[in-house]
């Protein structure tokens, strides 16, 4: 590839890569500490980076609200327990598995494979189903979702162990292992964005009257931008299940998406640097507020403070910049990353394509 | 000649109010053909109904002698309708350039989708300056050229333009209108326009539908209905002699 090629395509690929590049350093800084309570708060972080930049992929690009992702990442996650928890638990526990689950256990690949694909096909018949209605209508109905795979979970007891929890998932994943796959989604969210159907997509979200006009199926590319979305939100909850070798529903219910939400929110929704940036910043405010609830500069804060910090932080960050950290202008600018002066120059210079 | 389109006595309602009582025009093949009318005659609520935006509940749409009536108009577009709705409706994130290559979405021949953007580029030097700013940046008359060209890149068969000169000073309406009859001129391109005044339209259009109320008071060719006195007595619903004001004002909604 020739200069005059490479540079337009570096140009166009530069903010998945330097999001990648804020990512690796933040993992690389945590492993020189060796610290273990710094090592599981980043592979977390990176988990929780997954699950955003995957919420992104419909709300940040629909303009949808979707308040029912999370129960996609409870599919996937109790998805990967089914495929890597020991045998004898699952033969006692599970008893409702089919057989080629119960009686075996799946190299970790295949478990996040899973995790990956039943939520998708999840969400291709619930898209199905509500991507006609429109955005209030369409986000209250993604939280009645949430609920349906709460309580599901909840009292299936044969195949999720009901209110009780799966054990023995494998612990495999690390801060490199959700690195790693943190990188997948932010390269799938961004070749997803600017594909043609991610860029019909948005084009339906800034005017779906004029995106009608010019053709475009919007009810086909939501539904894709759906699909896509739980899929990795999905995965991010198999990494989470390999995270914490121990399974339980609790977890994914209203306190996570809203964590997850307010992420995204506070980062920039209609970015994916938004996306990214917000699940760094929150965590980072939460771990400073956690320090200094446990006594980190003598005194220690009450309990709760925590919470409250965080209330507090993330509403003056709306309050000054509503459109979240990212900001406005990312908003406007689809290349997500505030471009060097030369840089732009040539990418106004260079020759088209259709 | 067979007509490209044709909109055969349609009714349209929203709610109890009636927008449309048995409103028809034809448009053949490369013909300008012009809807003039006040605010509320029903102009936009036509277009629509060609578009698949609106349902009409009596009457029938035919392009090319096939019932398109009540299709969606992602459907409808795709058969080569393109419309250009009122008050600019571009993809304000989107860059100049994605908007345009929204519009060639949904064509297969890639070089021929090429070729239109340059050639609308050399025709609209303006966008070309502004290919990467985000769409929501420009001017109102910018936006107007740009909504005209994204839809023109889908390289319809029949263009809807739905009050173009809308909110744009008049040196930027010639412009625009000049762009549509060299489109016209260069591609056959068959135009249906709405419009609120006619004295610009009446040197441009071939055919002129005069809409009040929901109905087609006046039809004819726009070189008959030059000297502007039919015209005005159809829009208006009178003549020379002005009648008391308020009778003006219940004719006009």
């Amino acid at each position: 590839m020739s200069a005059k090629t490479l540079l337009p395509a570096l140009a166009r690929h530069q903010s998945p890569a330097l999001l990648a590049l804020c990512l690796l350093a933040i993992v690389a800084l945590a492993s020189l500490t060796g610290s273990d309570t710094v090592q599981v708060t980043v592979a977390e972080m990176m988990i929780r980076v997954i699950v955003v930049v995957g919420l992104y992929v419909f709300i940040g690009n629909s303009g949808i609200i979707s308040f029912g992702h999370i129960g996609f990442m409870c599919v996937g996650a109790y998805a990967a327990a089914w495929a890597t928890a020991q045998p004898t638990f699952k033969q006692i526990m599970l008893s409702g598995l089919p057989v080629f689950l119960q009686e075996a256990e799946y190299p970790f690949l295949v478990a996040v494979a899973g995790s990956f694909a039943l939520p998708a096909l999840v969400a291709l018949i619930l898209g199905a189903a509500i991507m006609r209605l429109s955005g209030t209508a369409c986000s209250i109905a993604t939280f009645a979702f949430l609920v349906i795979v709460n309580s599901v979970y909840s009292n299936w007891d044969s195949v999720t162990a009901g209110v009780s929890s799966i054990i023995g998932i494998p612990t495999v994943v690390g801060p490199w292992i959700g690195f790693a796959f943190a990188l997948l989604a932010i390269a799938v969210a961004h070749l997803f964005q600017i594909s043609r159907f991610g860029l019909m997509l948005r084009a339906s979200r800034d005017d779906e009257v004029a995106a009608r006009a010019s053709a475009v199926d919007v009810l086909k590319v939501r539904l894709a931008a759906f699909v896509l979305s739980a899929a990795l939100v999905g995965m991010g909850g198999g990494l989470y299940a390999q995270f914490l070798g121990i399974l339980t529903v609790d977890p994914f219910y209203l306190n996570l998406s809203f964590i997850t939400l307010a992420m995204l929110v506070v980062g920039g929704m209609f970015s994916l640097t938004g996306a990214v940036c917000g699940v760094v910043a929150v965590t980072a405010i939460v771990e400073v507020l956690r320090f200094l609830e446990r006594g980190g500069l003598g005194v220690a804060l009450p309990q709760g403070s925590q919470e409250l910090g965080l209330g507090v932080l993330m509403a003056l960050i709306l309050v000054f910049r509503p459109k979240g950290l990212t900001g406005g202008r990312e908003l406007r600018i689809p290349r997500r990353w505030p471009q060097l002066g030369f840089r732009r120059k040539r990418l106004e210079q260079r020759p088209q394509e259709g | 000649m067979k007509p490209l389109l044709e909109i055969d006595q349609i009714h349209v309602r929203y709610g109890d109010m009636t927008a449309l009582r048995g409103v028809s025009i034809t448009v053949a093949e490369s013909e300008v053909v012009c809807v003039i009318g006040p605010n509320g005659a029903g102009k936009s609520t036509t277009l629509a109904a060609v578009a698949g935006g609106v349902k009409p509940f009596r009457g029938e749409v035919r392009l090319n002698g096939t019932a398109i009536t009540g299709r969606a108009p992602e459907r409808i577009a795709a058969l080569g309708v393109s419309l250009v709705p009122e008050g600019r409706h571009i993809f304000g994130s989107l860059t100049v350039d994605e908007n345009l290559a929204i519009g060639g979405y949904m064509r297969n021949d890639k070089a021929g989708v090429a070729a239109d953007r340059a050639r609308l580029l050399d025709l609209l030097p303006r966008l070309a300056e502004r290919l990467h700013y985000p769409a929501g940046r420009l001017s109102g008359g910018e936006q107007q050229m740009l909504a005209i060209a994204r839809a023109v890149m889908t390289r319809p068969r029949l263009l809807l333009v739905d009050e173009p000169s809308l909110g744009l000073a008049p040196k930027i309406v010639d412009q625009i209108y000049e762009i549509l009859l060299d489109l016209r001129r260069r591609d056959g391109l068959t135009l249906l326009i709405n419009e609120q005044s006619s004295n610009r339209i009446l040197n441009h259009a071939d055919r002129i539908h005069v809409l009040r109320a929901g109905v087609i008071q006046l039809e004819g060719r726009a070189e008959d209905l030059r000297d502007g006195d039919a015209i005005r007595h159809a829009y208006f619903g009178f003549g020379h002699q002005a009648p008391a004001a308020p009778a003006a004002l219940e004719a006009a909604p």
